[in-house]
């Protein structure tokens, strides 16, 4: 998706996890996508590095579509499907 | 999609390597994987009631002389104690924790109510030979 689509989607689960550094925003990722619902679009907020490649790696081999991630100024979006 | 097996033989007993532990667990608590940790030796004694994430118990493995800071800097990142790491690990996924039978004695901890809370069972050194045998990732930390 492009960053304009991105920024489009409507947001079931927004989970800011900027005040942890990894595995803190995993977790927290992880522990959200418990309670919504299938086919429901979560954004994860994140000021650390390695969860912007672990993130989109995770939730890939979880069975979650992986939408995009916009940076922002110090901090970065992730945004994903639950299956 | 059948989950997929961690097996751990945690023989440190140091604040350091057991926080190398406690992240580790969150990544194999987040893949859903079923986790089974065998507490060996020096581990036992940091499950220990009176011990736990009480650092001022507790030794780095490696520079020694440097805990203060790398304590100050993990509360700083609001990275989690090693109990806290364990205990949100099995709030997660299934996480066994299996204290060595010899390793509960050496230092002095005979029945499962001598350790903290997150200690599943005491066993014999064979169960963890099967784990590892069975498990899908094996490490020794």
């Amino acid at each position: 998706m492009t960053n304009e689509e991105l920024k489009l989607l409507a947001v079931d689960k927004s989970v800011d996890a900027r005040g942890t550094a990894c595995p803190g925003p995993l977790l927290e990722a992880k522990k959200a996508i418990g309670i919504i619902k299938p086919g429901n679009i979560m954004e994860v907020l994140s000021a650390d590095e390695g969860t912007k490649k672990d993130i989109p790696k995770w939730c890939v081999k979880q069975g979650h579509e992986y939408l995009g991630t916009i940076e922002e100024s110090g901090y970065f979006k992730i945004y994903l499907k639950k299956r | 999609m059948e989950n997929k097996k961690l097996c751990l033989a945690l023989y440190t007993g140091s604040v350091d390597k057991l926080t190398a532990a406690g992240i580790i667990l969150s990544a194999a608590a987040a893949d859903d994987m079923k986790v089974d940790i065998y507490v060996l030796l020096q581990g036992a004694r940091a499950f220990r009631k009176d011990i736990g994430d009480n650092p001022d118990k507790l030794q780095m493995a490696e520079n020694p002389n440097m805990k203060e800071e790398f304590l100050q800097s993990l509360k700083n990142l609001k990275v989690k104690t090693w109990v806290e790491f364990f205990k949100e690990a099995k709030a997660i996924t299934d996480v066994k924790i299996h204290i060595c039978g010899l390793a509960g004695k050496v230092w002095g901890g005979e029945k499962l109510d001598d350790f903290i809370d997150i200690v599943d069972d005491i066993v014999g050194i064979n169960e963890y030979i099967t784990a590892a045998q069975e498990s899908d990732v094996h490490l020794f930390i």
